[in-house]
């Protein structure tokens, strides 16, 4: 089984040599949080930067999410859904390869707190992980869980957990990839009327506070303007209104459909635990099925919202 | 100051006599959507055992969306097209039952941003002026919590008309103010007690475990543009995603974005909760923004709850101390570890 510390190790020997060798300015990873179960994102420059590396189950956020920004050479610590994410922007694009080196990590999957606190309502003080078990304890009390029962939901249809064939390293053994999400949960609700299927879905956005951190979260979502936050025109009011928030919910899942890598950024990043990858779920199945398509898995694809062909079937494009 | 405590099976009575017989709304924490809030409430539902509340109390006086005005556009009555305002006097007063302390104090920044010298904002004010609010003291302060770092107590009086701890299941309660005395004589379910030594000894034992000041003293001596200037802000603005939720959560943020919005009938003038976290929030009609990059935006959040405020708030510090922003945010940005650096 892999040792976190030699895994911590081996990610911060491989980030002092990128900086050394010069193929990167800035190596973007993960270090210990300020309090028990978080995880900060770190922007190494130093070797003392470096020693803070490491790889959590607490991980929260798509590394990739910072490399849009980012002028110049950067290496990431990347998960498979981080590299894969970090390949869709050099299709799309947004950064070029040359600036880009991917330190691959094999991931077994990352926790979802609130499932975690959800089983240990009682105020966790402090908390250790290896790669299977998370340990918590708090006043006078100890306890652990298998890491395999508190999975964040996206992780256990992760069909890209080693982040092979795109990482220009790779650390840790290969984790073998799970089936992938069969989306028999919108199956099902495919056969519902569509007063339902509404229901549904302004249910999943009820508690919506409109603060963006899903989208600012989202390493697809780096437009310079993002659609909400235009003023000339306005197309959508700012208030609490219904379906102002279901518009955004909705256009913004239409913008990532194909693109979507099931990281989870989005949700872990929502203060309100909104599920509101459901949409891009859909999107993603519709994709599948019709381009048979899964973004990032190599350099050369062509995504289906940026295809064109003279030929295509449908008429409205021509 | 009179002192009571509310037997267990007494709990429901004493929670249906706050409401005055239905003329206050009544505010707790309570369940929603899996969260536990401080929303109006039966008073069947209340919850005794929390860290905290997920969201901070302050929509109880700053909703999220709050309309201010409205016109109608029906050319056959006499004023068409005339805002009139919304929403002073259209509402009963509140009370509410079961602030945690840091979130009473929290209130006081913004009462005193909404009401000062210089303007009265009368939306916050008939809400504000009219609410009674009685405190529910933590036995147990979350790992996140560090309100006795900012000046604040888990026992903490300040904001509050009465102030309770949970005692046998039932509750032990202080009033504070003149017009929680006046309000809580005579509520059924209350029975007179001697309630002083008991509330010392677990104040002190909640203090006890929790962190001692965070200090400021060079923040609150340095220049604005001194500590304004620090190299530090870059560093944690390269992780900082903007995102705003720090802002959404916490009890003393209160910046809105007015915005009309009309159609066919009529128009309807609004204000919304705003982040300054927002490349939105500073941008000019002209394209120019003063604060171009997320270092200034970050900076700025972080400046107003520990530079600003105190100097306009005679040196009471703009964070209470609830944590929320430090187990929310995304990144990990932690204002105790910013607060540091600021005071270098
Ligand atoms: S879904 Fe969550 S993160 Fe996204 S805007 Fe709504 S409350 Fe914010
Ligand atoms: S939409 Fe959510 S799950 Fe998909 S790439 Fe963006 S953050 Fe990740
Ligand atoms: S919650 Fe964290 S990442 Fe989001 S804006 Fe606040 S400090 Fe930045
Ligand atoms: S800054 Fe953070 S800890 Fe301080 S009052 Fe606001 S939300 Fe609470």
């Amino acid at each position: 089984m892999t040792s976190l510390p030699d895994l911590n190790q081996k990610i911060q020997s491989a980030a002092k040599r990128l900086l050394a060798e010069g193929k990167a300015e800035v190596v973007i990873g993960c270090r210990q949080g300020t309090t028990p179960m978080t995880v900060a994102p770190i922007f190494c420059r130093t070797e003392d930067d470096c020693n803070q590396l490491i790889w959590s189950n607490f991980a929260k956020i798509n590394l990739a999410t910072y490399l849009p920004k980012y002028p110049g050479k950067v290496a990431i610590i990347a998960k498979g859904c981080d590299a894969r994410s970090a390949v869709g922007q050099v299709v799309e694009k947004q950064i070029e390869r040359e600036n880009l080196y991917i330190v691959g990590v094999a991931c077994g999957g990352l926790v979802d707190v609130e499932q975690i606190q959800a089983r240990e309502p009682r105020p966790i003080r402090a908390a250790e992980e290896d790669w299977a078990t998370i340990k918590l304890s708090g006043d006078g009390w100890s306890s652990s869980l298998p890491k395999e029962d508190v999975l964040r939901r996206n992780c256990k249809t992760c069909v890209s957990r080693t982040p092979e064939g795109v990482a220009d390293e790779l650390i840790g053994e290969p984790t073998e990839a799970l089936p992938a999400d069969d989306y028999a949960d919108l199956k099902a609700l495919a056969g519902q009327s569509l007063e339902e299927k509404m229901a549904y879905f302004k249910g999943l956005v009820k508690n919506c506070l409109r603060c963006y951190a899903c989208r600012n979260a989202c390493p697809l979502c780096y437009c310079p303007v993002c659609f909400v936050d235009e003023t000339r025109p306005q197309w959508l009011g700012k208030s609490q209104d219904e379906m102002d928030t279901f518009t955004f919910h909705l256009l913004r899942a239409f913008h990532c459909s194909g693109r979507c890598t099931s990281c989870g950024g989005c949700e872990a990043a929502c203060p309100m635990d909104i599920k509101l990858r459901e949409f891009n779920r859909l999107l993603d199945e519709e994709v599948q099925k019709d381009w048979n398509y899964l973004p990032g898995l190599s350099w050369d694809q062509t995504p289906p919202l940026t295809t064109y062909r003279p030929d295509d079937e449908a008429d409205f494009i021509k | 100051m009179a002192e009571y405590i509310v037997k267990e099976n007494a709990l429901k009575d004493f929670f249906k006599a706050l409401t005055e017989g239905g003329k206050r709304r009544f505010l707790a924490p309570a369940e929603v959507s899996g969260k536990l809030q401080m929303i109006e409430t039966d008073p069947e539902k209340v919850s005794l055992d929390f860290g905290n509340t997920h969201q901070s109390p302050k929509s109880a006086f700053f909703p999220q969306t709050e309309k201010l005005m409205a016109f109608h556009k029906d050319t056959a009555k006499s004023d068409p097209f005339v805002y009139k305002p919304l929403g002073l006097d259209e509402t009963a007063p509140m009370v509410l039952f079961g602030l945690r302390p840091c979130d009473a104090r929290g209130l006081v920044v913004c009462d005193r941003v909404f009401q000062n010298n210089r303007f009265t904002d009368p939306y916050w004010k008939s809400k504000y002026e009219s609410a009674v609010k009685i405190g529910l003291a933590c036995h147990d302060p979350r790992p996140a919590c560090f309100c006795t770092a900012v000046g604040g107590s888990p026992f903490g009086e300040a904001g509050l008309d009465a102030i309770a701890f949970v005692r046998d299941g039932g509750l032990a309660l202080k009033t504070l103010s003149a017009e929680g005395g006046e309000f809580l004589k005579g509520l059924s379910g209350l029975e007179s007690a001697e309630i002083g030594a008991e509330l010392a000894e677990k104040k002190q034992a909640a203090e006890a475990g929790m962190p001692g000041p965070l200090d400021q003293s060079k923040v609150a001596g340095a220049a604005v543009m001194e500590i304004y200037n620090q190299p530090h802000w870059k560093d944690t603005a390269d992780r900082c995603l903007n995102c705003g939720t720090c802002t959404f959560v916490c009890p003393t943020c209160h910046c809105f974005d007015i915005q009309d919005e009309q159609n066919e009938k009529g128009g309807l003038r609004m204000r919304n909760w705003d982040t300054c976290m927002s490349w939105l929030y500073t941008v000019h009609g002209t394209g120019h923004n003063p604060r171009p990059t997320k270092t200034e935006r970050m900076r700025q959040r972080f400046m107003h709850k520990l530079k600003y405020i105190p100097m306009k708030q005679d040196g009471a510090c703009g964070c209470i101390g609830c944590g929320r922003c430090v187990t929310l945010c995304p990144v990990n940005i932690d204002i105790r570890e910013v607060a540091r650096q600021m005071n270098g």
